[in-house]
């Protein structure tokens, strides 16, 4: 049940709407700390690098269509599968995940008025959009990184990749990581501290518990590409001897320390979408989630375990038998929580009342493609298969099924399920499920061959391959299905664009939805709720009890906190309420210091030192402002006086 | 505006004692806790690859680099690990909203800090006259591991000394209490790391 407003209640809503007023015009978003306004930047700006991978990937593939095709040059064709790989994986998918769903939504989802720290999701969004463009300027002035996306040495070495191509992967990827790490530091704080009263851990939703595990697997699993990074770049720009064999150093440390990183990082891709699939699932399916705790451990669990696995990827190094039996048992070890996940997706919806509206079949696809992905990852633990196949299109085939069809479907289904919320509006079915059938297929078909191509032999990154090897009819349907693949995703915003300019009023909960977000109108209002929400299971919208309570206390002016921008503070375990908080409505400290930072790195990359510590001053100096900021608030009263009131 | 009440479900009911007698910690607190978990991380890394290095070579140092010098480092070492005790009282002193004792407290134990600091950069440049980070991959790690831990000294030290500035000019509103809380924090872990780090420098002594 929606929040209702009375007449009683709305003299306390108009005072809300004064008090979280934005600003207005493009300064308004310039200096917005609104966690939905970020969000909402965040996917335009993931939508956009989607767009410039999606086209890095048609370029591959039009390349790879016939035998002996010189569409582009091999240098070229370097340049653009590795900034395919880096703009999927780091300007994409996790921006866009992380970035644009999780900020939108899960402040709302936990009942939340904004992020733990807002200024801090503006930073995160500034910096991420600066490390974006600086990885792609690369591109437009001939210079972008060319070594693949795990930029393996020696290759990757200043004496064999002398231009400064390599330069801007390196300085691009610390760049960008410090974004991830401001968000996930917000997202776990958020996560404990900022939930509704009585949402306990036990009473999270699941999308939640999915995001911590995401948080928690990149706060821990960045530093390591950030350190592989600073040594890289120590090796090329100062002649250090981390990867130089001749020196004492070691090329496989590079790929230990990448791949530390670089098996989490899956988790972290697909984990999300496993959040937006236990979103979905039960609001389509008309029932609660089959075996809820096993699944929040699992998520958790997945996590974990994805930081014990990174040599899988590393079995035809020359390493010890033992330690390629530790890791493939590891590996395998990870099937246990991702099947109990998989087995409750499918019992929940084969239980209950499924409604094959576009966003379950976007998770139907992505359950049958997870599973594809997931078995062709089993059969790349076993040693010996891995080694007979390794670097060859069956890895490109396994693990495009994974990000693709499993972390990119259950986003492309999440867009049509909370279109409605964000808009207001409602789009069109029936071009949904044309849509989903287009993408479905081209995914199918692009990928699946893949797999039989690699089987035979055909090594991954080759810019083009002669004929009579067998492979030009596969490499053929590849192209083929690239391109219904991009039909699909073209009708799929097409029809999300026509629907945001002629869609129908979709109303505050258009699908029966369990979680908060769903309570609120749409589009929320700037401080989410006019009262603030009480919680007494994880699917607080199907506990109408609750909600008609909270339509009283509206009436009556309780749990409003309408003395400036404030927001509950919860204890971190049982979500009592512990305190108010005060928080900043808008600042330019975040943009100053987000281009600061990209004073510093862009110096660094023109190798001019000292112009880059004069630009880590500035930066020093916008910290100091943004603290300035803060003690200067005229909140920070109020916050002294109502703390633990 | 404490009227946002806990719905009377079994489990509230029952986990009520146990969380009152957990001590709260702000949102802040838990923000830097985080952050100094990333900068934990980030120096085991650095850690581990030493060693990944040290396993992997034959001389560990190289022929014709001196091993690690071990009276001064210590000395020095041992100096600025105490200074976490001025930062914790700073810490309670804050709490308590004293003011005058938290400024003092915290510029005392700064001042010992830029004297570690001091001398640290004067042992790094014997160490470089003595051997250079391109020489060997010895060299790289070791300069890199002592340099990023000077920078993460001196980043405490800029923070003293904002935070100290913030005392002076605006007081101690809670917002500085948890930010004192937080630099102390900070400290903390910053000479843990210290002590990590020396233990792996002078491994070959070891």
């Amino acid at each position: 049940m929606a929040t209702v407003i009375t007449p009683a209640g709305q003299r306390h809503v108009e005072r809300l709407e004064k008090i979280w007023a934005p600003r207005a015009g493009v300064l308004g978003w310039l200096m917005t700390t609104d966690h939905k306004r970020i969000g909402i930047m965040y996917f335009f700006t993931a939508l956009a690098f989607f767009g410039a991978g999606g086209v890095e990937a048609e370029i591959i593939r039009t390349q790879l269509m016939t035998p002996n095709n010189h569409l582009i040059g091999p240098q070229a064709y370097d340049e653009v599968f590795t900034m395919h790989g880096i703009t999927m994986i780091f300007l994409f998918v996790i921006p866009m995940t992380t970035g644009a769903f999780g900020n939108y939504l899960l402040p709302l989802m936990i009942g939340a008025r904004d992020m733990a720290f807002p200024r801090m999701n503006a930073l995160s969004y500034w910096v991420y959009l600066a490390s974006g463009l600086f990885m792609y300027y690369s591109l437009a002035n001939g210079h972008a990184p060319n070594a693949g996306w795990f930029d393996y040495v020696p290759l990757a070495e200043r004496a064999f990749d002398p231009g400064n191509n390599i330069d801007f992967y390196g300085y691009g990827l610390i760049f960008n990581g410090i974004s991830s790490t401001m968000a996930s530091i917000n997202f776990i704080v958020t996560i404990f501290k900022m939930r509704a009263p009585g949402m306990s851990l036990n009473r999270m939703p699941l999308f939640c518990y999915a995001f911590l595990a995401t948080s928690l697997a990149l706060l821990f699993a960045l530093p390591s590409l950030t350190v592989a990074c600073i040594f890289l770049e120590l090796d090329r720009e100062l002649g250090f001897h981390f990867y130089d064999p001749h020196f004492g150093g070691d090329p496989l440390l590079w790929q230990n320390l990448f791949w530390i990183f670089g098996h989490p990082e899956v988790y972290i891709i697909i984990l999300p979408a496993f959040a937006i699939a236990t979103a979905i699932i039960p609001t389509f399916s008309h029932r609660r989630m089959v075996a809820f705790p096993l699944v929040a451990l699992a998520e958790i669990l997945v996590a974990f375990l994805g930081f014990g696995v990174w040599v899988h990827h590393m079995l035809t190094v020359g390493f010890a038998t033992i330690v390629y039996v530790y890791f493939t048992a590891a590996s395998l070890i990870i099937t246990i929580p991702s099947a109990i996940q998989i087995f409750s997706w499918i019992a929940t919806i084969v239980s209950g009342k499924p409604q094959f509206k576009t966003p379950l079949l976007f998770i139907c696809g992505f359950i049958v493609y997870f599973i594809i992905g997931g078995l062709s990852g089993i059969t790349l633990a076993a040693i010996p298969f891995d080694q007979q196949v390794h670097d060859s299109y069956y890895v490109v085939a396994h693990f495009h099924f994974v990000i693709f069809g499993a972390a990119v479907f259950p986003i492309l289904g999440g867009m049509y399920f909370w279109f409605p919320k964000v808009t207001g509006k409602m789009y069109r079915e029936r071009w949904g499920q044309v849509s989903f059938w287009l993408t479905a297929l081209g995914t199918m078909v692009t990928f699946m061959p893949m797999h039989i191509v690699g089987i035979i032999g055909m090594p991954r990154r080759n810019w083009t391959y002669p004929s009579g090897l067998g492979w030009a009819g596969y490499n053929l349907s590849e192209t083929i299905g690239a391109y219904i693949l991009l039909a699909g995703l073209l009708t799929i915003f097409a029809n999300l664009a026509w629907s945001l300019w002629r869609g129908e009023p979709a109303g505050n909960d258009p699908w029966g939805g369990d979680t908060l977000e769903w309570s609120t109108t749409s589009p929320p209002p700037v401080y989410n709720y006019p009262v603030i929400p009480t919680v007494s299971s994880p699917y607080p919208m199907w506990d109408t009890a609750d909600r008609e309570r909270d339509n009283r206390r509206l009436e009556r002016g309780e749990g409003l906190m309408e003395l400036g921008h404030q927001t509950p503070s919860s204890t971190v375990q049982d979500a009592e309420l512990e305190e108010v908080l005060e928080m900043p409505s808008s600042s330019i400290w975040p943009l100053l210091t987000a281009a600061s930072l990209t004073a510093v790195f862009a110096s660094l990359v023109l190798t001019h030192y000292w112009i880059a510590a004069g630009f880590v001053v500035v930066l020093g100096c916008t910290l100091i402002g943004w603290h300035w900021e803060s003690l200067s608030r005229h909140g920070v009263m109020a916050y002294e006086q109502e703390a633990h009131a | 505006m404490s009227d946002v009440q806990l719905p009377a479900g079994r489990g509230a009911a029952g986990v009520a004692p146990a969380a009152r007698r957990r001590t709260p910690q702000p949102t802040g607190w838990w923000g830097a806790v985080l952050f100094l978990c990333a900068e934990v991380t980030l120096f085991g890394t650095m850690i581990g690859s030493y060693f990944y290095l040290d396993f992997d070579s034959h001389h560990w140092p190289p022929a014709g680099v001196p091993m690690p010098e071990i009276l001064k480092v210590s000395v020095s070492t041992g100096v600025v690990v105490l200074m976490s005790i001025p930062m914790w009282r700073a810490a309670k002193a804050a709490q308590a909203g004293r003011r005058r004792e938290t400024a003092l407290l915290i510029f005392f134990a700064m001042f010992w800090q830029a004297a570690y600091l001091g001398f640290q950069i004067y042992l790094w440049r014997l160490d470089y006259l003595q051997f250079h980070p391109q020489g060997s991959a010895y060299g790289s790690i070791y300069f890199t591991l002592l340099t990023t831990d000077h920078a993460h000294v001196l980043l405490g030290i800029l923070a003293d000394a904002s935070i100290l500035m913030f005392i002076l000019l605006k007081g101690l509103p809670r917002y500085q209490r948890i930010g004192v809380r937080g630099l102390a924090f900070y400290w903390h872990v910053v000479n843990v790391l210290i002590i990590c780090v020396y233990l792996t420098l002078l491994s070959p002594r070891l």
